[in-house]
C-alpha cells in the first residue's frame, strides 16, 4: 500500500514537471534576443495583455516581446511537441525504435508541397496550405499503398512510407533543378532547412488547429498504442479492432506532423530521438512515454531555436542545429542510462 | 450445453483449402490438444476459432454465440490466445504486459482503471510471478515469458484459452512449470483450453493428471482422429500420422498410477 502512494506521488511529481517545463522554456524564450529588454517589462507586458489591460510601456518592447518572441516560443513548443509525440506514437505502433514522425512520407511529401507553392506562386500563404495538404497526400498514398487483404501489416506500411518518401524526395530535387537560381532555389532550400522565424500569432491560429487536434488524439489513445505494439494478432486477440485503433494513430499523428512542418520546414532528428531520450527518462510505457515526449520535444525545440538565435548574427537554420545539439546530448544519456534496458 | 463448438468449419486462401469440415466440442474444465505434422494448418485453425480468419463456410459457436458476428471485444472477452512465441519489441514492465490483457474491457480512449491494475495483479498471482512484476519483461526467461503471457490471458477473464505450442523452445523444467500452471488453473478455476502441441505426451500428461482431456490427430486438411488420449495415441495412428515408428510405454511412478508414454523410435524407411 505505501508503495502504492509513493509511486502516485512520483507520478503526479513528473507530470507537474513535464507541464512546467515548456512554460518555463517559453518565458525564458522571451529574453532572449538582441534587443534588450528587462524582466519586470516582460512580466508587466505579459500581465496587462493576458488581463487585456493597458501597457504603460515602449511600442518597441511591446512589439518585441508580444508579437515576435511570444508566438515565436508559442509555435515553436508546439512544432517540436508535435514532432516527438508523432514519433512516439509511429514507434509504438510499428514496433520499431527506428521509426520517426516522417516515416509514412509527410516531411517529404511537405516539402515537395512548399517547393511546388514556392515555384507556383511565391507567397508564404500558399506554402503552408500547400505543404500541408501534400503532407496529408503522402500519407495517404503509404496507407494505400501498405494495405493488402483489408489489413495494414506494419512492415507494408513502412515499404509505403520508404516509396512515397523517395518518390517526393525525387520531387523535390525537380523542382530545384526547374527553380530560378536566384530567388526560388534559396527560397526551397531555406525552407527544408526549417526555421521559426516567420511566426507570427496567425500562424499559430492556423497551423495550431490541427496540431492541437493531433496531440489531443494522441494523448487520448496513448494506452492502446502499448496493446498495438505487441503486433496485429496479439492485439486483436486482446480485443482490439486494430484497423480502426492504427487509422486513428496515423490520422493524429499525420496531423500533428504536417500542422508542425507547414509552418516550420523540415525538421529532423526530434521525431526520432526524442521519444528515445524520453523512453531513458520515464520508461517504455506509452501511458507516460508520450506526454513526455510531447514535453520534451517542446523543451528541446525552444532551447535549439534560442541557441540558433543566439550563436551568431543571423540564424543557423533550425534543421541543422538540431542534430548538431541533440546528438551529443543523446549520446551522453545513452551512456548515463546505459541505454534504459534495450 | 458445450463452451465451445465447431460445426463443419472450413478455411481456405483463394485457391487453396487449408482445412475442411471440422467439427468438436468442448465442455467446461476441459482441455483439447490438437496434434499435427508442421504446416497442417493448426495456428489457421486457431486463427478462425480467434475470429482473426474468417472461415468460408460452418460455424463456431462459444456459449451459443456465432464468432462471425461477434466484435473483437466481445471475442477477447470470451477467449484468450497465448502465442507460440511472443516477439518482444519494448521493455515494458511486467505488469504493464499483464494490464494489457485489460483491452477488451477498456474503451478506445482510455486507460486501465486502478481495478483492472487488481485483477491484473491476481493474474500474476496465479502463474506465481507477483516477485517480478517491476521488472522488464524482455530480460526473463523463455518460461517466465510464457507464464506471463499466460497470465495476460488470464486477466482477459475468459472461461476459454487457447495456447499454441506453450512450451516450444522451453527446457524441461520450465516445460514442467507450464505443464503444471495449466493443471492447477483449470483445477482451481474450471477454465477451458484448446491447444495445439507437437507432443503427444502432454495429452497423455493430463489425462495422467485426471483432467478431462481430448485428443485431435490433424492431418489430410481435417480431423482423422478425435478421442481420449489412451484410445487414440496410438503406435498406429502415429504412424498414419508422422509416418514414423513409435512405442506406448507405461512406468510407475511412486505417487499412484501407471504414467503413460509414447517414445518415437525412428522415422520409417
Amino acid at each position: 500500500m505505501k508503495k502504492g502512494t509513493v509511486c502516485a506521488v512520483r507520478k503526479k511529481a513528473i507530470y507537474a514537471i513535464l507541464l512546467l517545463g515548456p512554460l518555463l522554456f517559453i518565458f525564458l524564450s522571451l529574453f532572449i534576443g538582441r534587443y534588450h529588454v528587462p524582466l519586470p517589462a516582460i512580466v508587466e507586458i505579459l500581465w496587462c495583455k493576458l488581463t487585456l489591460g493597458y501597457c504603460n510601456l515602449p511600442d518597441t518592447y511591446v512589439s518585441v516581446v508580444w508579437d515576435i518572441r511570444l508566438p515565436r516560443a508559442v509555435l515553436g513548443a508546439l512544432v517540436g511537441g508535435c514532432l516527438a509525440i508523432s514519433g512516439a506514437s509511429f514507434q509504438g505502433l510499428f514496433r520499431n525504435p527506428l521509426v520517426s514522425s516522417g516515416i509514412l512520407g509527410v516531411s517529404s511529401g511537405a516539402g515537395f508541397g512548399a517547393a511546388l507553392a514556392i515555384l507556383l506562386f511565391n507567397t508564404t500563404s500558399y506554402i503552408y496550405v500547400f505543404a500541408f495538404c501534400f503532407g496529408g497526400l503522402a500519407v495517404l498514398m503509404s496507407y494505400m499503398i501498405g494495405r493488402v487483404y483489408n489489413s495494414t501489416p506494419a512492415i507494408m506500411l513502412v515499404l509505403g512510407g520508404v516509396i512515397v518518401s523517395s518518390v517526393f524526395a525525387a520531387l523535390i530535387s525537380f523542382a530545384k533543378y526547374v527553380a530560378d537560381p536566384y530567388n526560388q532555389l534559396p527560397a526551397i532550400v531555406f525552407w527544408l532547412m526549417g526555421s521559426l522565424a516567420s511566426a507570427r500569432f496567425k500562424d499559430i491560429a492556423a497551423a495550431g488547429i490541427p496540431m492541437a487536434v493531433g496531440i489531443a488524439g494522441l494523448l487520448a489513445i496513448r494506452w492502446r498504442i502499448n496493446v498495438l505494439s505487441m503486433g496485429d494478432k496479439e492485439a486483436r486477440s486482446l480485443g482490439i479492432n486494430t484497423a480502426l485503433s492504427k487509422g486513428v494513430v496515423i490520422f493524429c499523428a499525420t496531423l500533428a506532423t504536417a500542422g508542425a512542418v507547414c509552418v516550420s520546414g523540415i525538421i529532423g532528428w526530434v521525431g526520432l530521438v526524442i521519444p528515445h531520450i524520453g523512453r531513458m527518462l520515464v520508461g517504455n510505457d506509452n501511458r507516460v512515454l508520450i506526454p513526455a515526449s510531447l514535453s520534451l520535444g517542446a523543451c528541446f525545440m525552444l532551447l535549439v531555436d534560442n541557441m540558433g538565435r543566439i550563436i551568431t548574427g543571423s540564424e543557423i537554420p533550425l534543421g541543422i542545429l538540431t542534430a548538431i545539439v541533440g546528438g551529443p546530448f543523446f549520446v551522453y544519456l545513452l551512456k548515463k542510462t546505459k541505454g534504459g534496458g534495450w | 450445453m458445450s463452451l465451445i463448438e465447431l460445426k463443419g468449419a472450413s478455411f481456405g486462401y483463394s485457391r487453396q483449402d487449408i482445412f475442411e469440415d471440422i467439427s468438436f466440442k468442448i465442455g467446461k474444465g476441459e482441455i483439447f490438444c490438437i496434434i499435427g505434422p508442421n504446416g497442417c494448418g493448426k495456428t489457421t485453425l486457431l486463427d478462425t476459432i480467434l475470429g482473426i480468419l474468417k472461415l468460408r463456410r460452418g460455424e463456431v459457436l462459444i456459449n451459443g454465440g456465432s464468432i462471425q458476428k461477434m466484435r473483437p471485444h466481445e471475442i477477447a472477452r470470451q477467449i484468450a490466445y497465448i502465442p507460440q512465441a511472443h516477439n518482444k519489441t519494448f521493455p515494458y514492465t511486467v505488469l504493464d504486459v499483464v494490464l494489457m490483457g485489460r483491452a477488451a474491457y477498456t474503451g478506445i480512449f482510455s486507460a486501465p482503471s486502478a481495478e483492472d491494475a487488481v485483477i491484473a495483479e491476481e493474474a500474476l498471482a496465479l502463474v506465481g510471478l507477483t516477485r517480478l512484476k517491476g521488472r522488464p519483461y524482455t530480460q526473463l526467461s523463455g518460461g517466465e515469458g510464457q507464464l506471463v503471457m499466460i497470465a495476460r490471458a488470464l486477466a482477459q477473464k475468459t472461461p476459454l484459452l487457447i495456447m499454441d505450442e506453450p512450451t516450444a523452445h522451453l527446457d524441461f523444467k520450465h516445460e514442467l512449470t507450464v505443464l503444471e500452471t495449466i493443471i492447477q488453473l483449470i483445477n482451481d478455476t474450471n477454465l477451458s483450453i484448446i491447444m495445439a502441441t507437437h507432443f503427444p505426451n502432454h495429452a497423455f500428461y493430463f489425462e495422467n493428471n485426471n483432467i478431462k482431456t481430448s485428443v485431435a490427430l490433424m492431418d489430410k486438411k481435417t480431423f482423422s482422429r478425435v478421442g481420449r488420449p489412451a484410445d487414440i495415441i496410438s503406435e498406429e495412428n502415429l504412424m498414419m500420422l508422422y509416418n514414423i515408428n513409435a512405442k506406448v510405454v507405461s512406468c510407475n511412478i511412486v505417487s499412484g498410477a501407471a504414467l503413460k508414454l509414447i517414445i518415437p523410435i525412428s522415422t520409417r524407411s
